[in-house]
């Protein structure tokens, strides 16, 4: 059986909406990245209650016209690589801590 | 307080960059005369100085203590540490002692990072580029060394006020940015005019065949301007400012690509 993953974001993070696209840089090694669409859809969705699982039949499926399967190993990489610059905190239970606010403009 | 014959207010040079008058306290006339020199131009009489530094001069040290420029919290102060300073300063109060080398660099880095401190906190940066005053508006003209910031400096034509040709000052006012003259010199070894004016658009620096301006993506200029903003703590809250700073200002200045060779003609397309 699939682990369920649940994902939150960073307090030592910089994020902002600008001009129709997320950008965010890490605090820890001033990694910058710009996220699009899908991307910022489930970064936005990642209060660390909601099973990613759930975030991407709920959410990007809904809103992307994409297949369920391939969804799913998009956001998986995409949660993989955003983790290893501590962007995006990953755990197998759910992470309570409160994300931080975002400015959009 | 006196020393001998010289009163506590002659021990005193205030350096007012970017409108913020800083107190340097040192009991060294020579080391005074030094810095007066160093920042003529920016030497201000203003009484209103919330800030202030007493210098302490050291022999310098060995270059086995390490150059790494180190700027942290510690104990409530900000700590900055250099082969050639040691510096601290609490920004409640605004005081702070440095212990440095008789150099300019020295004094020059803690001013740097202690303007970089307070600009963050009020919207505004140091940043890697030139800048100048033409027809009232200021321009700045960004990028890494080599990229041509003393070029087109160089290039400046009579009627444009030169801000500096290495670290423009940018501060926020209301809905508009301001770039302020600063001593702050590079290849050009010319400290600039101790003025200021709002910024009309920022030139990200490109030597080509011809000369040219090009449009940039939000995303561009944001992680370009960042690039180039002098950003010494990697303390979260800091890094949140900036990056905060750097999309505000994307969001209300125009930053365009400025193709260029090196030639004065490059200067009839900025407008």
């Amino acid at each position: 059986m699939m682990t369920e993953k649940y994902i939150a974001r960073s307090k030592a993070i910089a994020a902002r909406m600008l001009g129709g696209e997320m950008m965010v840089m890490s605090a820890a090694d001033s990694t910058f990245f710009t996220l699009n669409e899908v991307a910022s859809a489930i970064w936005q969705a990642a209060d660390g209650r909601t099973p990613l699982s759930e975030i991407v039949a709920g959410k990007i499926c809904q809103e992307f016209d994409v297949d369920p399967e391939h969804a799913q190993r998009g956001a998986e990489r995409f949660v993989d690589e955003l983790s290893q610059h501590g962007i995006l905190l990953v755990s197998d239970e759910p992470l309570v801590e409160s994300s931080p606010t975002l400015v959009s403009r | 307080m006196t020393t001998g014959l010289v009163t506590a207010a002659e021990e005193v040079v205030t350096i007012e960059i970017g409108g913020m008058p800083i107190d340097l306290r040192t009991l060294d006339p020579c080391f005074r005369v030094f810095i007066e020199n160093r920042y003529a131009g920016f030497v201000g009489t203003s009484p209103h100085s919330h800030l202030e530094f007493d210098i302490d001069l050291c022999e310098p040290s060995q270059p086995a203590a390490g150059d790494d420029l180190e700027v942290k919290i510690e104990g409530g102060e900000w700590l900055l540490k250099r082969g050639d300073f040691r510096a601290r300063w609490n920004s409640e109060t605004g005081r702070g002692q440095i212990r440095q080398s008789a150099s300019p660099y020295a004094i020059d880095c803690v001013l740097r990072i202690v303007h970089t401190l307070i600009l963050a906190r009020q919207g505004g940066f140091l940043v890697h580029a030139a800048s100048a005053i033409r027809g009232g508006k200021a321009f700045l003209f960004s990028g890494v060394s080599g990229a041509g910031k003393t070029t087109i400096s160089r290039l400046a034509p009579p009627d444009a006020t030169l801000l500096t040709d290495e670290i423009s000052y940018v501060r926020r006012e209301g809905n508009r940015y301001v770039a302020f003259g600063t001593p702050f010199a590079g290849e050009l070894a010319r400290v600039g005019a101790n003025q200021s004016a709002p910024v009309c658009a920022v030139y990200l620096l490109e030597k080509g065949l011809e000369n040219r301006i090009e449009p940039v993506s939000t995303t561009e200029s944001v992680q370009r301007l960042l690039r180039n903003i002098l950003f010494f703590a990697h303390d979260p809250a800091l890094v949140e400012l900036v990056f905060q700073a750097a999309c505000e200002f994307v969001s209300l200045v125009p930053i365009r690509r400025l193709v260029f060779v090196p030639d004065q003609r490059v200067w009839d397309i900025i407008r």
